[in-house]
């Protein structure tokens, strides 16, 4: 089909580095401010099909080894072509120009690093070819492009006079992308590339959540999954949605079902409770639960003080890693702390109580207006201090445990004073490791999601026990 | 081709890649060569006379503090193809990749796999590829492809870097490295003492391939800091690393 082009183009090419002896000329690339590439819909009146413009200097009119900024623009037309649809062709630009022998294709939009070798231009290849080439490669693979038109421009000026408007289009499409949320695509990706240290952990990305190390966004998944299907990310479809506030989708289910060995069955993308998302080992944050308060406390990876519940960063990211499904402690991104759908099911932001102020700043912008006063940060250093904060700010957690949860309270033993709360973990077993001979010791309602909710009361009490075991009984 | 030099740090490793570049160059004058420095302790950039550069460490650490700046649909393979470009130095003679420093706290799981990606798709694009590796092997044991055609293990004449030497050749096969044929060099041998270190290495089950005498030259050389490249041809040192690399490019 290239007949008429002079050098050989094809997929064998791609990846092909063009060094710096080996270059005629270089377009774009760190050293030169002003570059960019962009496709763009048109009415088909307005696309000449097939034309490719340049203006300003070709290939051949530059000397060896010489630098020039570029812009690169194509119109496309066609009834079935939607404007969502430009980034996705934008992308293939990159490879089709990787595709033609010599040259060499860096990055995207205003990044754009183009190399041509001199063999090339010996050739006889020309700009004009790169946009034919192009848009041939883009008809062959998007048969709803009905007309396309190139044009190439290399003179300082022109890319200067456009750029402004391109880089407005990028952001309008990318605002678009951080808003783009779990409902409105079809697929997820799964990530198992941390099945080396969790053999059966098994990382769900959406838009709304991105998987825990904060390294791989949905945008990453599909680019990765696309590229190596094979490889460690992989399409998950959505099924159906099993539960809509928590985030439980049958395709989820199967997929972690089939990827976990069998080990877990279901999970909720959007709740800690329950069936949470299992951890791996290298989440950025842990969201904990604090059972004296009903809330929760979140915490990076960067912190070494005690938290407020008087665990470490590492102690409690011992109980949430490994890839078992642990109630009470999440392992996370700190960009799910952005996501629309943090913590959906158990009441989102109305549950949040204290994290490091390194967190508190990253993340502000996201906080509902209503509670940014309300969350307590390090100088918060214990649980007594952190009752007295949200019950002074007016958090609706203090506002919930003002009210009498279990009318059967016994009448001698008063609400607990806070200076009697231990700082206690969700493992049943730390929770009983009582020293012999404390005071009596009062331990608030700790409510565990489909359990209903149960109070421990110690009244001078002595116990020893190597491992208290408490086992919901099975039904 | 991919050698691969290690050793214990102070024997001299960065020495021998850098004559092994040299020498690539001079042998095959139209081949592409990259040279990787894959010991943080080591400068081989400075070695062959080449503008220091950001390591892939430094772009590593780099990804992650501003990862979340990015915009959405720039993947971070994308992103770090594009960055791993920009900081190869590209020499006259050859192009120069530095590792840098290994990472620190956080996971670096995912990044890592996809630098090793980018790393082994940028090897492939050379027709010779010389690293300068650290003892360990640490570099070569993360790759994906784990290919080395000649590893060439440098060795002074302490016992203690005799020990790294012959654990080095035991690593290579403990970390399934396909190694092609190895050569072990003994470097900085004093005068009159060759006989000495042979029997030594001997008694360690180690055969030695090359001596490359002491050379008061070289250690001019370290003490100036001036590249491999300023050294003069006479250079017994020289000389003598320049015989093996016949052996070792054939």
């Amino acid at each position: 089909m290239f007949e008429d082009i002079p050098v050989e183009v094809g997929i064998v090419h791609e990846g092909e580095r063009i060094r710096q002896q080996q270059m005629h000329v270089e377009f774009g690339g760190p050293k030169v401010p002003n570059k960019f590439e962009l496709v763009q819909m048109k009415a088909p009146k307005d696309v000449k099909d097939g034309k490719v413009t340049v203006v300003g200097k070709g290939l051949a009119d530059f000397e060896a080894r010489s630098r020039a900024p570029i812009a690169i623009i194509f119109h496309v037309a066609g009834k079935k072509m939607e404007k969502d649809l430009e980034p996705v062709l934008e992308r293939r630009i990159h490879d089709f120009f990787n595709y033609v022998e010599g040259v060499m294709h860096l990055n995207q939009r205003y990044d754009i690093w183009i190399r041509v070798n001199k063999e090339d231009v010996k050739k006889g290849l020309t700009l004009e070819h790169l946009g034919k080439i192009t848009i041939q490669l883009m008809k062959q693979e998007f048969k709803f492009i009905e007309k396309m038109e190139a044009f190439i421009y290399t003179d300082e000026k022109d890319i200067e006079s456009r750029i402004k408007s391109a880089r407005e289009i990028y952001e309008a499409r990318d605002a678009r992308a951080r808003t783009l949320t779990d409902d409105e695509v079809d697929e997820f990706y799964g990530c198992i590339l941390c099945q080396s240290f969790a053999p059966i952990h098994i990382c769900v990305i959406t838009p709304e959540r991105m998987a825990l190390c904060g390294a791989i966004s949905w945008f990453d998944a599909r680019a990765s999954a696309r590229i190596d299907p094979e490889g460690p990310n992989f399409v998950i479809e959505k099924g159906e949605v099993l539960d809509a506030g928590k985030g439980q989708y049958s395709g989820v289910d199967e997929a972690v079902d089939e990827k976990s060995g069998g080990v877990t069955k279901e999970i909720y993308l959007h709740s800690m409770f329950g069936l949470p998302h299992t951890s791996c080992g290298c989440f950025e944050a842990i969201v904990f639960y604090i059972p004296e308060i009903d809330g929760v406390g979140l915490v990076n990876r960067e912190y070494m003080e005690t938290c407020v519940n008087g665990l470490k960063f590492s102690q409690m990211a011992e109980q949430t890693g490994g890839g078992e499904q642990t109630e009470g402690f999440l392992g996370t991104a700190v960009e799910y702390f952005r996501s629309k759908k943090f913590l959906q099911g158990d009441g989102g932001w109305t549950k949040v109580a204290w994290m490091p102020k390194v967190i508190f700043d990253s993340i502000v912008d996201f906080i509902p207006e209503e509670f940014k006063d309300k969350i307590a940060t390090e100088d918060v250093k214990n649980l007594k201090g952190l009752k007295s904060f949200l019950e002074e700010k007016g958090h609706p957690l203090a506002q919930a445990w003002a009210k009498p949860v279990e009318e059967e309270i016994p009448a001698e033993a008063p609400a607990p004073a806070a200076s009697e709360i231990v700082p206690v973990t969700a493992s049943p077993a730390t929770l009983m490791q009582v020293p012999a001979g404390a005071p009596a010791m009062t331990l608030p309602a700790m409510t565990v999601p489909g359990g209903g909710g149960f109070k421990f009361t110690f009244k001078n009490a002595r116990i020893y026990a190597d491992k208290v075991i408490i086992q919901k009984a099975k039904e | 081709m991919i050698i691969a030099v290690s050793g214990k740090g102070g024997t001299g490793k960065t020495f021998v890649s850098s004559v092994l570049v040299t020498q690539l160059r001079k042998t095959f004058p139209d081949a592409s060569i990259l040279a990787v420095d894959a010991d943080p302790d080591a400068n081989l950039a400075f070695s062959l006379g080449l503008e220091m550069s950001r390591s892939i460490g430094d772009v590593r650490e780099q990804l992650l503090a501003e990862k979340d700046k990015l915009a959405p649909s720039v993947t971070k393979r994308e992103w770090l193809d594009g960055k791993i470009f920009e900081i190869t130095i590209e020499g006259p003679n050859c192009d120069l990749l530095i590792m840098g420093r290994p990472e620190g706290r956080g996971c670096y799981c995912s990044v890592n796999h996809l630098l090793r990606n980018i790393i082994d798709s940028a090897k492939d694009s050379y027709d010779h590829v010389v690293i300068d590796a650290e003892a360990g092997l640490e570099h070569l044991s993360r790759t994906t492809t784990r290919d080395v055609d000649k590893l060439v293990v440098v060795t002074d004449q302490s016992l203690n870097s005799l020990k790294t030497a012959y654990s080095i050749r035991k690593m290579s096969n403990d970390l399934e490295l396909n190694v092609g044929k190895l050569f072990v060099v003994g470097n900085k041998i004093r005068d009159g003492q060759a006989d000495l270190f042979l029997s030594k290495a001997q008694e360690m089950g180690l055969d030695i391939d090359a001596i490359v005498p002491f050379d008061e030259y070289v250690t001019e050389l370290d003490l100036e800091g001036r590249p491999v490249a300023s050294l003069k041809e006479e250079s017994p040192a020289f000389m003598a690393v320049t015989k093996l690399c016949g052996s070792i490019f054939s």
